[in-house]
């Protein structure tokens, strides 16, 4: 007999990398966050092959207005260096620190928290132990001890940030590597003997990528505020301008220029606002059913 | 039962802190160059008189192990080292600067956790109202501003717009020698701005935390139990349902406090507060290992006791756990 | 006599993104003093949102009564003010849940709890309270009430944590007592003994249950009259001996077939083919027509009213016209 009930319109088969897509494209702040940051990275690369003014060299009278002298729109600082050139160079260190940052903060923290949750037991123990070490450390503090000891260069600040900022990682990687372990493909693997690294790389791995892409976005903004703060402090690579040094040479003369501060703040906030909202849209897009929160 | 559980727990925080001086002292000798030069410190005068004081001090011609439990030893008797920039030892460089960073670090954790848990609550009684939009964008925007840089807006604001508020130091100059209540007036006017700043980056992430915490726990069944009863809605939402949120945003609270640390280090230095942030930065531009090793030394301590008292109020709010 | 309470052509509606639900269609029972009415269905044909209504507990926004009337006592509770159904919920009406694992706040004691519901509509101390929890405790089966009292509710099983919503719904003397599925998590043994602590408080406390059911098994146990539910509609109504020994519609016919009878060993535990279809897909016709038997054309075209059909009333086209 026929029904009067419709059957629900089944959607079109798609790949879950492409629903996640389309759910990403969809989402307004993630794609205007996906945008900007496009344009700070083109900006980056390539600003100075349209505005080619050296940021070291003292070209103007210092702390000149921004909109006064067309030839520097956004002004000069203290020593009368090009603010606009300080900015389009200093995006450089800044992202290039923050991405190699977070690349060393997942090789860690995923290595070894996959190794804590995969395995459990005694190796479990050890490795959450060692994390619970690291964070009982002040990251930022701890960073500049390093940074301080070794000699400050965009690799050593990069390699600091990591060997500070895993832990979180670490407890995230392990608390998916325990759930996801126990579905039932992983444990019908197990049962027919497949290799404990096969299961990890091809079968545990893959389903706990879309959290970990998250984490690993997000750690990407944790980490350019770091190297904001490190070079603020002086700690920065002397031989490079990046956002956090513009910042800590130019505050003394706040109460007389505000622009020489103010600007780069504002690019580092616009940067890591980019990146997060690009993370929040990743979450969404991997996790539909939190999207209410 | 929970003095036991206490025990246990301060035990285990003794051992992280043998752990944080056994690596501080790997650290000095990871270091590159002769140990002595690097606990001397660039602008110490590293004349041949000290780097020998420094040797025999720290038994730098004895075995490496020999050497580790010189060190311990010494910090176990309150022996943090001798920082030859400022010419004094290393405890009591760190006596003179801890009150005024556990008065800024405690007074931003209670302002931002307050106000946030406040604003999160009451996000979540209407979900998709015009406070959750605005406590999801704020949490959003504070999550992306450097803390500095929000610490020197502040002054700028206050420095030369409206000057209600002291932007420098911890305590005014003409004031000492006053009576105790208004020197404490005064350190709490200096202090609104650091902990302000500090205070507001966390502020907006315990609001959004608290929101989807409350939200999630508005859900369950045993608030509709308390709606069955008749039970009013700010019953509700403060009793029955905040109790049971509070448990995620005490364990954020417990792990963020070693990040207010690292944000006290960097407002410390923006609004010249006397604290061991300061003086963290101030021995960092000059080299001076001891002091620095003794600020992480000490801040460790600092989140080491966080994490217990913690765990203590943890196992207060959460009956679940008391039998264990 | 006037029925406790009487439900008039309730229509209730949720907001979906499928633009509105209707949940509950034209629904109409009444419960009388002292007596138990059962409301039987499938998950899902509105049973629970029928006693969430006169709870006034449909979470809203999305849920919204869009018609009809709740009237307890010649009040209609449609009208009623958030303040009058705070002040009716757990003092004149009170309701107990499913999942006794999940409906008890963790936080809490469980004598705090039943205090809790006691003060908001008495006027009486914490520790007359307490004390009346202690008492209501003891009374619902609890060994050694006054020690139990100060338990959690992780600490006692699901058959206790049970016994303690009754003895907290019953803590106000209500003249109605909604109970949705309350041994549906329990097992067997603790089901009976939950069923018969029920009669006990009916007979002692003399108040009218309204016992929602997928179990018609339940309802032979338990119930006065009964209500049949089906898609958001009552499709069969009338005493529980009436309805069970001869039932009219096919729905009903299929729930009676399905209790598990220990004197028909011979045959296989049956079920009714299909499922309840999604609100949302709900066609002109019969919501039941895709799964019945004696469907034909009409019942595809056109909704069945309940009507008196001889015995007592069912909304079936093939009932009325005597084909089965």
């Amino acid at each position: 007999m026929t029904t009067q009930i419709a059957a629900p319109a089944t959607p079109k088969a798609q790949s879950p990398a492409r629903e996640a897509w389309s759910m990403f494209v969809r989402n307004r702040p993630a794609l205007f966050g996906l945008v900007l940051l496009g344009a700070i990275i083109a900006a980056t690369l390539y600003g100075t092959f349209i505005y080619d003014v050296d940021p070291f060299e003292i070209v103007w009278a210092p702390l000149e207005r921004p909109g006064v002298t067309p030839e520097f729109p956004l002004g000069t600082d203290y020593l009368g260096r090009d603010i606009f050139a300080g900015l389009l160079i200093g995006g450089g260190p800044t992202l290039a620190v923050g991405a190699v940052a977070a690349l060393i903060t997942m090789l860690i923290g995923v290595g070894l928290g996959a190794l804590a949750g995969y395995y459990g037991g005694w190796i479990d123990n050890l490795l959450m132990r060692v994390t619970e070490f690291f964070q009982v450390l002040p990251a930022l503090l701890f960073a500049m001890v390093l940074v301080t000891l070794f000699s400050p260069s965009l690799w050593t600040i990069a390699i600091a940030i990591g060997v500070v900022s895993w832990p979180q990682t670490a407890r995230l990687t392990r608390a998916e590597f325990l759930r996801v372990k126990e579905l039932e493909y992983v444990l019908a693997a197990r049962a027919i003997g497949a290799r404990n690294g096969r299961i990890i790389w091809r079968l545990i791995l893959p389903n706990a990528a879309p959290t970990l892409i998250v984490s690993g976005t997000l750690t990407v903004g944790v980490a350019i505020l770091f190297e904001a703060g490190l070079s603020f402090l002086g700690l920065g690579d002397p031989n490079a301008i990046s956002w956090g040094m513009m910042i800590g040479a130019n505050r003394d003369y706040i109460l007389v220029a505000w622009w020489p501060v103010t600007l780069p703040g504002v690019a580092i906030f616009l940067t890591v606002l980019a990146v997060s909202l690009v993370g929040d849209g990743l979450n969404d897009a991997f996790n539909p059913k939190l999207r209410q929160r | 039962m929970s003095v036991s559980f206490l025990l246990r727990r301060l035990f285990y925080g003794l051992i992280l802190m043998v752990g944080v001086v056994i690596l501080n002292f790997m650290l000095i000798r990871l270091a590159p160059g002769d140990p002595a030069m690097v606990i001397a410190g660039e602008m110490g005068g590293a004349t041949d008189e000290i780097l020998a004081q420094i040797r025999t001090d720290y038994g730098l011609d004895k075995p490496l192990m020999t050497q580790l439990w010189i060190y311990i030893s010494g910090v176990a008797q309150g022996d943090l080292g001798q920082s030859f920039f400022f010419n004094q030892p290393v405890a009591t460089l760190i006596a003179q600067r801890v009150l005024p960073t556990i008065l800024l670090v405690i007074t931003a954790q209670v302002l931002s956790i307050v106000i946030g848990v406040f604003l999160g609550v009451i996000a979540a009684r209407k979900p998709n109202g015009i406070l959750s939009g605005f406590v999801t964008v704020v949490a959003t925007i504070g999550y992306a501003v450097p803390v500095f840089w929000t610490g020197i807006m502040l002054i700028v604001l206050f420095a030369s717009i409206i000057p209600i508020f002291p932007v420098d130091g911890m305590q005014s100059m003409r004031l000492r020698g006053a009576s105790f209540w208004v020197q404490a007036l005064d350190v709490a006017h200096h202090l609104v701005l650091p902990a302000l700043t500090l205070a507001l980056i966390y502020l907006a992430q315990y609001a959004r935390l608290s929101r989807a915490s409350m939200m999630d726990v508005l859900g369950s069944d045993y608030i509709r139990t308390a709606r069955a009863k008749g039970a009013g809605e700010r019953a509700i939402l403060f009793k029955h349902a905040l109790r049971n949120a509070a448990l995620p945003i005490l364990t954020v609270a417990g792990m963020q406090f070693g990040n207010l640390i690292s944000g006290a280090l960097l407002v410390e230095t923006v609004f010249n507060w006397p604290g061991m942030g300061r003086l963290a930065f101030d021995s960092i531009l000059r080299r001076d290992y001891p002091t620095i090793m003794g600020v992480l030394f000490f801040a460790s301590a600092m989140v080491v006791v966080a994490n217990i008292i913690t765990d203590l109020s943890y196992r207060w709010a959460d009956p679940r756990l008391k039998g264990q | 006599m006037k029925p406790l309470l009487e439900i008039e052509d309730l229509k209730v509606t949720f907001d979906t993104r499928h633009g509105a639900v209707t949940a509950l269609d034209s629904v109409s029972l009444s419960v009388n003093a002292g007596e138990t009415l059962g409301v039987v269905g499938e998950s899902g044909c509105g049973k629970s949102i029928t006693a969430l209504s006169v709870m006034g507990l449909v979470p809203s926004p999305p849920g919204r009564v869009a018609g009809g009337a709740i009237r307890l006592l010649g009040e209609d509770l449609t009208k009623a003010t958030d303040a009058r159904m705070r002040a009716l919920r757990g003092a004149e009406m009170a309701m107990i849940f499913q999942e006794p694992m999940t409906s008890l706040n963790p936080v809490f004691t469980i004598g705090a709890q039943i205090a809790e519901a006691i003060m908001l509509h008495q006027d009486i101390g914490a520790d007359g309270a307490m004390k009346a929890a202690v008492e209501l405790l003891d009374r619902v089966g609890i060994p050694s009430a006054k020690a139990r009292a100060r338990d959690y509710p992780h600490q006692l099983s699901g058959g206790m944590r049970q016994r303690v919503m009754i003895a907290m719904a019953v803590s106000c003397q209500p003249k109605l007592l909604i109970a949705d599925e309350p041994t549906t998590a329990l097992d067997v043994t603790v089901q009976a003994q939950i069923f018969d602590l029920l009669n006990e408080i009916q007979r002692d406390f003399g108040a009218a249950i309204m016992l929602i059911t997928h179990d018609m098994g339940a309802i032979a146990e338990m119930a006065d009259r009964v209500a049949v539910m089906y898609a958001g509609r009552v499709i069969e109504t009338g005493t529980a001996d009436n309805v069970l020994d001869n039932p009219r519609h096919p729905y009903t016919r299929g729930l009676i077939d399905c209790i598990p009878n220990i004197a028909k060993t011979e045959g296989e535990l049956r079920e009714i083919p299909g499922v309840v279809p999604p609100l949302h897909l709900l066609g002109a016709g019969c919501a039941f027509a895709a799964r019945c038997d004696s469907a034909d054309a009409r019942c595809l075209r056109e909704k069945p009213a309940l009507r008196d059909h001889g015995a007592h009333p069912a909304a079936c086209h093939a009932v009325e016209e005597g084909r089965i």
